[in-house]
This record gives C-alpha cells, sequence and structure tokens, in this order.
C-alpha cells in the first residue's frame, strides 16, 4: 500500500504516488528556475506542464488510475532533463536580440553553495565556480581572515545564509554556467553603463528617426519608456555600487566595533574599548551583558549590511525571512541588554559625596608650588580629551578627561587634579584636598571618595603636586575629581612654577590674569586677593603690594577641627585623623595606622 | 578533447528552427506532432527543447497559435505559420540551399 498525494497539472487531476510526486515537482522546479529568467517563461512553463498532463493521462486510465515513478521517469526521459533545455536557452539570446524582445537574457551564471564539493557549507567552492577559480585559495584566505577578529568567519557564515544552495539540476547549472558574461563583479558593474550606453544610442537613433517621420502620440510614447529605461538602467549601475559599498563598509565597521569591544588592535587603532567598558559597569557580569549588548545592538546592523550587500552583488533572488526575524530579534535583546546595564550603571552614578582633608603646611614667606609627573605607563592606553600640546589653546589648559594607566603594574584609573589657591580666613597656611565620587549612595560615594589616592609631597618651603589621582580599577568610573586648595594667609608669597599650567584651574586673582599667564610668576596673597609681584608687560597692581607685608610666621590655631600649630621651622597639626608634625628635617605622622616617621633629606 | 556530440547538437540546433517552420508550413500543428515529426528524423531528442523554442518563434512573430479542445487531456496550441514566417522560411530555404551547395563542395571536392 502506497500513500497518494493528488495533483492538478494544467487542470487536470492525478492521483500520484508520494515519492513519485516528489520527484515530479523537483522536475518542475528545477525547468521552472531554469526558464523563470527567460522572456515568455511563463508561458513555456504551462506549455510543458500541459504536455506533461498529456503523457501522464496516456500512462493513466480506468484501471491504472494512479500516477507511479516509473511514468514520472517516462515523462523526464521524453522532456528531457533540464540541462539538456539549457543550452536551447542560452543560445536564444543571440537570435532573440534582433527581435527586440527585451529581457530574454542568456541565462546568467549565478551563486550557489555547492554541497558536492563543500568542506563546510560549499560557501567557497560555490563562489570559486562563480568566478571561475579554485576555491582552494578562498579558503585559505578566508582562515586568514579568521585570524584578523574572526572576520573570516563572520563572511562565511553571511555568505552561507545569504547564498542558496544549489539543489536542483537547473540551480547547478546556473552554478557553473558555461555561457557566463559576468567574471567579475567590476565587469558587470561596466556591463550594466554600457547596456545604458547603448540604449540611450538606440533611443537616440529612434528619436531622430520619429522627428523625421513625424509621428507625435508614438513619440511620447517612446519618450516615457526612454526616460523609464533610463531610470532603471541607472538605477541597476547605482544599486551595484551600494552593494560593494555595503559589504566593504559594513567590514570596516566590524573591524572597527570588534576591535574596540575585545580590545584587538588593528593598524593604528589602540583604543582598548573593553578597559573603559570594564571600569564603568558595576561587575564582571554587567561586564559580559555590556559587551554582548553593544555586540548585537551595533552587530546586528552591521552583519545585515553585509548581508544586504552580497546579496545585492550576486543578485541573490532568494530570501529568508528567518534571517530578517532573528536579526530583528538580536538587535532587541542587544537593546533590552544595553538598557538594563544602563540603568543599573546609571543608579550607581546618583550620589555625590565630597570629602575634604586638610593637610597642614609649614608657613613660609615664599611657598614655591610644583607640578610631579606621575610615572605611568599610559602611553597606549590613553583616551582623554585632552589636545595635542601644539593646539591647546592656554584658556582650556586645564586637562580634562580619564586615563587609564599602569602605575606599579597595577591597573588604575587616572584623572587629573586640579590646584585652586585662596586667602586662608584663620591665618594658617595649609592645603585642603577635596575628593569627589559617586555611588549608589552616599556611603557608597563616601567610601570611593576615600580611596581615591592622591599626594603631595613637601620639602623645605616646596609644595609638589602629583599631576594624577589615582583610582584602583575596582572602584571603577564613578566621576572622581581631586582639588587640592590652598589657603595662605594674607603676606604670603607664592612662586607658580611654570609644570603646574595643567594643574591650575581658574585660581582667582585680582588682576583677572589666565592661568597659563600666571605659572612662572610670584603671587602675592593680599586682602583682596592674588597680586602678582613680578609680572612686567602684564596689568599689575602693585598697589595691593604696598603696606601689606605682614607676615605670619608664627601662628596658633584651636578650633573645633582640632589645634593647628604652625611655627617657623615645624607645624603641628591635631586633629580626628590624629598627630602630625611637619617640620624642615622631618615629618612625624600618628595616626590609625600607626606612628611613621620620614626623614626629609632622604626624599 | 574532440567531443563530436557537441558539434552535432549544434548543426542540429542551427537547422532546428528550419525544420520546425518547415513542418508547419505543411499544415498546422501542435507540439506533440511537431515532436515526432522532428524525432523520426532524430533531430530533437528530448522535448524539453522544443516549447521555449516555440515561444521564442511566436515572440518573434514567425509563428502564432490558436486553442483547439483535445479528446484527450488539455487543450492544445495549434501553431501556424504567419505572413512573416512564410517570408521568413523562404529566406530560409534559399539560404540552406546555397549553404548545402557549398559544403557539399567543399567537404567533396571534385578531383
Amino acid at each position: 500500500m502506497n500513500k497518494t498525494v493528488t495533483i492538478n497539472i494544467s487542470g487536470i487531476i492525478f492521483h500520484i504516488e508520494e515519492d513519485a510526486y516528489e520527484k515530479l515537482s523537483k522536475y518542475l522546479a528545477a525547468i521552472k528556475s531554469l526558464f523563470n529568467k527567460a522572456d515568455g517563461g511563463n508561458e513555456i512553463m504551462s506549455d510543458i506542464e500541459s504536455r506533461i498532463a498529456e503523457m501522464l493521462q496516456g500512462k493513466t486510465s480506468a484501471v491504472k488510475q494512479v500516477v507511479l515513478m516509473s511514468d514520472v521517469d517516462y515523462v523526464i526521459d521524453n522532456m528531457g532533463k533540464p540541462e539538456e533545455f539549457v543550452s536551447e536557452v542560452m543560445d536564444s539570446g543571440d537570435t532573440s536580440a534582433e527581435a527586440g524582445s527585451a529581457g530574454e537574457e542568456p541565462v546568467k551564471r549565478r551563486l550557489f553553495r555547492d554541497g558536492d564539493s563543500k568542506v563546510i557549507g560549499g560557501v567557497c567552492s560555490g563562489i570559486g565556480h562563480y568566478f571561475g577559480f579554485d576555491p582552494v585559495w578562498l579558503r585559505i584566505a578566508l582562515l586568514l581572515m579568521f585570524f584578523f577578529a574572526g572576520t573570516g568567519l563572520l563572511l562565511y557564515i553571511i555568505l552561507w545564509i545569504a547564498i542558496p544552495e544549489a539543489k536542483t539540476t537547473a540551480d547547478k547549472l546556473m552554478m557553473k554556467g558555461e555561457k557566463a558574461d559576468i567574471n567579475n563583479i567590476s565587469k558587470a558593474v561596466k556591463e550594466e553603463a554600457e547596456q545604458l550606453k547603448k540604449r540611450m544610442e538606440k533611443y537616440g537613433k529612434d528619436f531622430r528617426d520619429l522627428a523625421d517621420r513625424g509621428a507625435p502620440r508614438n513619440a511620447a510614447e517612446k519618450t516615457v519608456d526612454f526616460i523609464a529605461d533610463l531610470l532603471t538602467n541607472i538605477g541597476r549601475v547605482l544599486f551595484k555600487i551600494l552593494g560593494v559599498l555595503m559589504v566593504i563598509f559594513g567590514l570596516i565597521f566590524f573591524l572597527g566595533l570588534f576591535s574596540s569591544i575585545f580590545g584587538v588592535s588593528f593598524m593604528t587603532s589602540n583604543v582598548e574599548g573593553s578597559e573603559w567598558i570594564d571600569m564603568v559597569l558595576l561587575d564582571g557580569r554587567d561586564f559580559y551583558i555590556g559587551l554582548i549588548g553593544i555586540a548585537l545592538f551595533a552587530g546586528t546592523p552591521i552583519v545585515m549590511m553585509i548581508y544586504g550587500g552580497v546579496k545585492i552583488l550576486f543578485k541573490v533572488r532568494y530570501s529568508n525571512r528567518w534571517v530578517n526575524l532573528s536579526a530583528g530579534i538580536l538587535w532587541l535583546i542587544g537593546f533590552v541588554m544595553l538598557i538594563y546595564v544602563g540603568t543599573r550603571t546609571s543608579q550607581d552614578f546618583n550620589k555625590v559625596a565630597k570629602l575634604r582633608e586638610s593637610i597642614a603646611v609649614a608657613p613660609n614667606d615664599t611657598l614655591v608650588l610644583k607640578m610631579n609627573e606621575l610615572s605611568v605607563d599610559y602611553g597606549e592606553l590613553e583616551v582623554s580629551d585632552e589636545k595635542q600640546e601644539g593646539e591647546r589653546n592656554y584658556y582650556r589648559g586645564h586637562r580634562t578627561g580619564y586615563m587609564i594607566g599602569k602605575h606599579d603594574n597595577t591597573k588604575y584609573l587616572l584623572g587629573n587634579a586640579s590646584l585652586n589657591v585662596i586667602k586662608s580666613q584663620n591665618g594658617a597656611t595649609d592645603l585642603v584636598i577635596v575628593k569627589e565620587a559617586r555611588g549608589n549612595g552616599k556611603e557608597m560615594a563616601r567610601l570611593r571618595a576615600k580611596h581615591i589616592v592622591y599626594n603631595v609631597a613637601q620639602q623645605n618651603n616646596e609644595i609638589i603636586f602629583d599631576d594624577l589621582f589615582r583610582v584602583n580599577s575596582v572602584d571603577k568610573f564613578r566621576k572622581q575629581d581631586v582639588t587640592a586648595i590652598l589657603r595662605i594667609p594674607v603676606g604670603t608669597v607664592i612662586y607658580l612654577d611654570k609644570s603646574l599650567e595643567s594643574l591650575i584651574y581658574d585660581i582667582e586673582n585680582v588682576t583677572n590674569t589666565y592661568d597659563g599667564d600666571m605659572v612662572g610668576r610670584r603671587w602675592k596673597m593680599t586682602e583682596a586677593g592674588l597680586v602678582c609681584v613680578d609680572c612686567e608687560g602684564l596689568v599689575s597692581v602693585q598697589d595691593y603690594l604696598d603696606g601689606n607685608t605682614n607676615e605670619h610666621d608664627e601662628d596658633v590655631n584651636i578650633n573645633v577641627n582640632g589645634v593647628n600649630i604652625n611655627a617657623k621651622d615645624a607645624s603641628i597639626k591635631v586633629d580626628s585623623n590624629g598627630v602630625n608634625i611637619n617640620s624642615k628635617e622631618s615629618k612625624v605622622v600618628i595616626d590609625k595606622h600607626g606612628v611613621h616617621v620620614n626623614t626629609k633629606q632622604g626624599n | 578533447m574532440v567531443n563530436s556530440e557537441n558539434t552535432k547538437a549544434q548543426m542540429r540546433k542551427g537547422v532546428l528552427e528550419l525544420c520546425i517552420l518547415s513542418i508547419l508550413s505543411q499544415g498546422d500543428a501542435y507540439p506533440t506532432e511537431i515532436i515526432e515529426k522532428l524525432k523520426e528524423t532524430k533531430l530533437v531528442v528530448v522535448e524539453g527543447t522544443l516549447y521555449p523554442l516555440l515561444t521564442r518563434l511566436k515572440n518573434t512573430g514567425l509563428l502564432t497559435y490558436r486553442w483547439e479542445e483535445s479528446t484527450s487531456g488539455p487543450p492544445r496550441k495549434y501553431y501556424m505559420l504567419t505572413e512573416i514566417g512564410v517570408t521568413y522560411l523562404r529566406e530560409l530555404q534559399l539560404s540552406w540551399a546555397e549553404l548545402v551547395d557549398a559544403v557539399n563542395k567543399t567537404i567533396q571536392p571534385k578531383n
């Protein structure tokens, strides 16, 4: 007992065995795809179908009602295999050209995957057939490209999806298409352009002929035809170019995305995007969700762009709605992941905390302020808004932006500290380090602020500020900031070393001199603010200097913060942090960590 | 590799058009009849090749057809020559005769 299927060929009903049906429908599909492009393809197809119906009818009778496999074989034998038709269809192009029936083009070689000589999916062998070269070279090339961020793999998968497999005989014939008129893409583009030119010439001739004969109605029709034809031809050429661009740019974008996410360097790009993602996102889980999110959100459109380009270039008509659907879903998943990670991360920026830490400074008539450039290896990792030396305009001399760098082989987030100098309200000389950070809650923010490392060294009358503060990578990037505020009493003179240019930020002074002009000069604190001592050529306010020479060499200060004693040779500070004694020769600190004695000669 | 089959096929194809037109000049026919005649002369091996050719000749204006009901199967397309087809056939026959003459002279040179 065999199962039968009921089919309708040219309006006649047949009962056909299931396996015979499979064979027949495959056969018809093969012929159909063969004549698809030819002019009158549908007519040919229906002629053939009605002939097949006739043949099958001859094979069935009241006694034998079912079409068997042998009957289908008989039909195929008589009608011929698709490859036997092909020669006819292909050669028909030559004669039809003069007949003027446009569109009856020879069967062009089309791109298919070759399942018969495949290694993985038959992509390479298919392309090899198309362009007529040994697929081995393509395989090697793709394998090499695999080591470039896996581009080879991506391209392979895209091609695998975009190119249909040659299943029917007709497909296989078109894949190897004896008379291929496309040997490469540039030729195809050229061909389209050539065709355009020919048509234009033809139309130009038609016009002249028509003008001679004077047939207005016909001329109008021809004009419309001409314009429509011109537009489609221009469109075709542009479409091809678009396809090429889509593939090229898709691959460039993909490499860019890949290298920025996964930190693989190509050519000149050394931006380690993943380092930054790691620095911003909360934890390892968020990091991976974020990475995958970015890859899907940005990667899916890029992949689809290449996919579309490939389809345009190779005139792949076969479309797979699953591809578009799953691309949309993947993109959406990426989007949701980014929103999730983004929300979580932005919550961790919610609260700001500022921590103020006061450091006693040995008072001196003249304080020399310098900058110490932290030895950080951030050369290749640097990511900041900072402009290059020459192009930096001094108005925006202060550096903003953060870097990721290594110090003593540990990874840190590095930020630029800023320095301000103001008048001391209580006559004491001290330094306030304001550390700022953000967190999910106040506590977290405070903890992060506390973890910021920023060093200021004192040596005789020199105060040396580090240019950068460091944040351990565990603490993440949470808009940490450090401002050092030096409070000096009226009468104190400070010398701003040239090295400070990038550190000082908008130091107020009587003469409203810009930061860039303040360095390399002496400034004296007066009741009104800082006044320049040796600013020749700049607007100077000498008046402030006269009569304001009170010296505050010795000074004892006791308030809620603790005891602050500033003597000539030493300063003693007792507060909640402990005891801090600073003298010219040594520094003694007693705090919760114990007793530290520092002899300054060694430093 | 020398393949005489290929050359024979090319030759057959070249005269197929002439043969079809000639068959139709003897009376209207539907594809199966045309094929049977061609098969006798071994000019056509498989039927499939005929349909695209007929469609093309029809589109070129050499042929036209009419539908006729069939007692055994779907309606049949009966092809016939158009006026242009008749003229075209005459030209073809003329040049065919010339060609045969020329070829014969070439391949069987008189001593």
